[in-house]
């Protein structure tokens, strides 16, 4: 049955996908109407998978010797991060019925939007190094060519090859990972790396542990690796919502959390998870704090918001980071998809050009408000009590400073989650033209995920459970879900937070009193909006490639017969190796 | 010598004349037919190897999946080079290779 | 000894086939070979395979191969080649001389005995190659269809077809440029 589950989940997409190609793009309904359904079916097959978790296999294909078999696994983990990705991804596939009302080439869009929920389920879902690898490679893809989406747009596609390079490092370390794992330990199956891998060398460990740490922090946007992300703002709001903020991206911090057991016994490596936790979450937050652009903004939210997730794997507290993804999907995708929606009827993504648009959108505010004060970390919502397990487990389990740098994140995230929403929707109108409230697909999605954040915390008790009894290598004891409630709402740390997070509040409000400190963070605010610094590494690093692949282009003249000669010329170079070593 | 040695000579000759096919032939078409030749080439090394370790059986499966993939190969070039045809009318190598360096 | 004729003749068809004037001398050459090696694989023992590669090969590759040309037509081909031909020559025996001394001395080889017969082997031990091969052939499939979908004249009218829809639409408000225009006009603080 679950395997059944799995297959359908996974299966489905897929199958919407082809059927979305097929019928081609001369009949959008029937295309819309196939995207939704099958998004939505895949949902549907997903949940009703989570009750059914275990921690063994449950779905096994046997792929002969070298490949193992490549199994499927519903443990707590896995079940929790497929219903995210399937539920946000039906509800982004119906925001996407009013928003690309219209466009061209629809079939491609919606193919690969379910082709990607297909591969992230897979993701999730597998206990084979190899099936990881290859569905970690699909998402990526699929990626690719949705940033790219507008594909006569050059700054789109700019933005595609960046994210796509920059994350295919990451890709590269894994398949070495996989190749590794089964030239030492014989199998190439997850369980089996866990549970032996303490017997690999200490080098090799080493090299898997830090490997697995540059791939989770390339896919996750995470300092030094954070470029791509706000480069892939040009993709369109549902994608930007679906990959860049409540699926893709959380796939590095998954990878963290399945690894952990093993990885933690490298020296340095939590401290150095830690620090990329620490360090994204602060310079993120600094240029979410300057930026113009709505969805640069709302990227750089993201970086900020994964190196808290980040963190909190590296102090040892799994269970938050999981925790924290959760919370962080259900508002992060609320936030693009509303600010999709002012975006579409606005015609721009400038927040300067933006103002007073609350008593025109009353919709669109309130569930933008509601994501805002979840992300900033007021209570009730979702946010709030992911964000004060976080904090809590940190001051007991990790160094102080790093405690100390993370408070004073939560405070630059209120005030950025403030100026944001005040730009946008308060204040003196400065939009020209007519704008409209949301349709209603749009409606919809941005009310389900509204309703969201106000009760996914609700979940806590359940997720733990889920968590413990079906993860045999973490050994995680995550205590009943009113007892973890109570303990969030009297500890110390709490009030402690919320004190930074109103401070927060309380700067933006008196803006205008601060004109002195205003002059002493100005330099601080310009390193902040040039990327402090990433960005021109970034081109300098993508211009000596260039440089190198016009060089190479000579090589490639169009003649077929002298490309075969090359060929042959490398076959005889290798047969003359193998004679000569013979 | 030993037959299964004449085979595997035989074998390594398909292929060279498949790959001297595809290092002088100008025409499309002709690139599918030298590419046929070097598929079969490696169908009679695959079995004559499996021969000589004793596992026919293996050698045949493998050769059965080069076989279906070698098909699949010859349709979708074919169907290239008769679109190929119709746009820009002819199946001259040297007149169509577009890339310039 | 038959082996030896069989080989020579295979070797014979091809080098024919590669050297004919026209097309359908090659296909012709190249069915005469694939014959050949499917009696050799009959002969070595691979009853199935030499069965398949005989009607695929031999059968179904030169049926395609008269559609196609027939289609395509069959131009005279030019005589002067690509490159001389003592350098193609020269590189293909050096390859196939390396790979003969690597290879040859057969009978050094290890054998395993008692292998499983051909089913045992393509249904439970090869069983992800069978999962291959029908995805090969979905792709072909797929590929071919979307290939040969659609005809110069179909071409303009779809074409057509398009323009107006756009014409319509632009004309009922701006709605829907307005996602295309809205996400591109974003503010660019960076090149």
């Amino acid at each position: 049955m679950a395997g059944a589950l799995i297959g359908l989940s996974m299966g489905l997409p897929w199958l919407g996908a082809l059927l979305v190609w097929a019928v081609g793009d001369r009949r959008p309904r029937p295309q819309h109407a196939l995207a939704v359904t099958s998004a939505i079916l895949a949902a549907l097959a997903a949940l009703a998978l989570m009750p059914l978790y275990q921690a063994d296999a449950a779905l096994r294909v046997n792929a002969g010797g070298v490949f193992g078999e490549f199994t499927f696994v519903p443990d707590g983990l896995g079940v929790f991060l497929a219903a995210v990705a399937t539920v946000i991804g039906s509800l982004a596939v119906i925001f996407s019925v009013d928003y690309m009302r219209g466009a061209a080439q629809l079939g491609r869009y919606y193919a690969l939007v379910l082709l990607f929920i297909g591969a992230m389920v897979g993701l999730v879902l597998t206990g084979s190094l190899l099936l990881l690898f290859i569905f970690w490679e699909m998402t990526a893809l699929c990626s690719y060519a949705l940033i790219s989406f507008y594909n006569d747009d050059p700054k789109a596609v700019a933005g595609g090859i960046k994210a796509l390079v920059m994350t295919q490092i990451g890709g590269v370390g894994l398949l070495a990972g996989a190749l590794l794992t089964y030239a030492y330990l014989g199998d190439t199956q997850i369980e089996t790396l866990l549970a032996r891998g303490a017997t690999l060398p200490s080098g090799v460990l080493a090299a898997l542990a830090f490997g697995g740490l540059i791939a989770a922090a390339a896919k996750s946007a995470q300092v030094p690796f954070h470029t791509w992300l706000p480069g892939a703002m040009e993709a369109p709001s549902p994608v930007s919502a679906l990959i860049h903020a409540a699926t893709m991206v959380n796939a590095g911090v998954y990878l963290l959390a399945r690894f952990y057991p093993l990885f933690s016994q490298v020296e340095g490596w939590t401290m150095a998870v830690t620090v990329v936790g620490l360090v994204s979450a602060l310079l993120a937050a600094l240029m979410a704090t300057v930026a113009h652009d709505l969805k640069r903004a709302l990227a750089y939210s993201t970086v900020s918001q994964l190196g808290y997730m980040v963190y909190a794997v590296g102090v040892g507290a799994i269970f938050a980071s999981q925790f924290h993804l959760l919370s962080h999907a259900v508002f992060k995708a609320l936030l693009f998809l509303a600010a999709g929606a002012v975006i579409h009827s606005a015609g721009t993504r400038d927040m300067r050009q933006m103002g007073g648009l609350g008593k025109q959108m009353p919709f669109t505010r309130t569930v933008f408000v509601i994501g805002a004060l979840a992300l900033a970390g007021v209570p009730i919502l979702n946010g709030f009590w992911s964000k004060e397990l976080i904090l809590e487990h940190g001051l007991h389990d990790g160094p102080a400073w790093a405690y100390g740098g993370m408070l004073l994140g939560a405070g630059i995230t209120a005030l950025y989650t403030l100026r944001m929403t005040w730009l946008v929707f308060y204040g003196r109108p400065r939009c020209k033209g007519h704008v409209h409230d949301a349709g209603p697909a749009m409606r919809l999605a941005t009310g389900v995920l509204a309703v969201g954040a106000l009760s996914t915390w609700l979940l806590i008790g359940l997720f733990g459970e889920l968590l413990e009894k079906s993860l045999p290598f973490h050994h995680l004891h995550v205590e009943a879900g009113l007892t973890l409630i109570e303990e969030i709402v009297t500890a110390g740390p709490t009030l402690l937070a919320l004190g930074v997070v109103a401070l927060g509040g309380l700067a933006w409000w008196y803006r205008a009193n601060f004109g002195l400190a205003h002059d002493l963070l100005a330099p601080l605010g310009r390193a902040a909006a040039a990327d402090f610094g990433f960005e021109r590494l970034n081109t300098r690093v993508a211009l000596a490639t260039v440089r190198v692949a016009e060089t190479l282009r000579t090589t490639q003249t169009g003649r077929l017969n002298w490309n075969v000669l090359g060929i042959l010329g490398g076959l005889i170079a290798v047969l003359g190796v193998l004679a000569w070593g013979a | 010598m030993d037959t299964v040695e004449i085979v595997m000579i035989g074998a390594f000759a398909l292929a060279g004349v498949g790959l001297y096919g595809l290092l002088v032939v100008r025409n499309l078409i002709k690139v599918v037919v030298s590419l046929q030749l070097l598929v079969k080439g490696v169908l009679l090394a695959l079995v004559a190897a499996g021969k000589a370790s004793g596992q026919v059986a293996l050698g045949e499966s493998l050769a059965l999946t080069v076989v279906v993939a070698d098909t699949v190969v010859a349709v979708i070039g074919l169907a290239v080079a008769v679109q190929v045809r119709r746009v820009s009318g002819t199946l001259d190598l040297k007149k169509l290779s577009n890339l310039r360096g | 000894m038959a082996y030896g004729f069989l080989m020579a003749g295979a070797v014979v068809c091809a080098v024919l086939a590669i050297r004919a004037r026209q097309l359908i001398a090659a296909a012709l050459w190249l069915a005469g070979s694939s014959a050949l090696v499917a009696l050799a694989l009959y002969l070595l023992g691979a009853h199935q395979v030499a069965v398949i590669e005989l009607s695929v090969g031999a059968g179904l590759v030169t049926v395609l191969f008269v559609f196609a040309i027939s289609i395509a037509g069959d131009d005279a081909l030019s005589k002067r080649e690509f490159m001389p031909n003592g350098l193609a020559v020269g590189a293909v025996v050096t390859f196939c001389a390396l790979l003969a001394w690597q290879a040859l001395p057969l009978e050094a080889r290890p054998t395993v005995t008692g292998a499983a017969p051909f089913q045992q082997v393509l249904w439970s031990d090869r069983a992800l190659d069978v999962l291959v091969q029908l995805v090969l052939i979905f792709t072909g499939v797929l590929c071919v269809l979307g290939l040969l979908k659609e005809t110069t004249a179909a071409a303009t009218g779809n074409a057509l077809q398009e323009v107006q829809a756009a014409a319509s639409h632009s004309a009922n408000g701006h709605r829907p440029a307005e996602p295309v225009a809205a996400e591109r006009t974003g503010v660019e603080e960076r090149a």
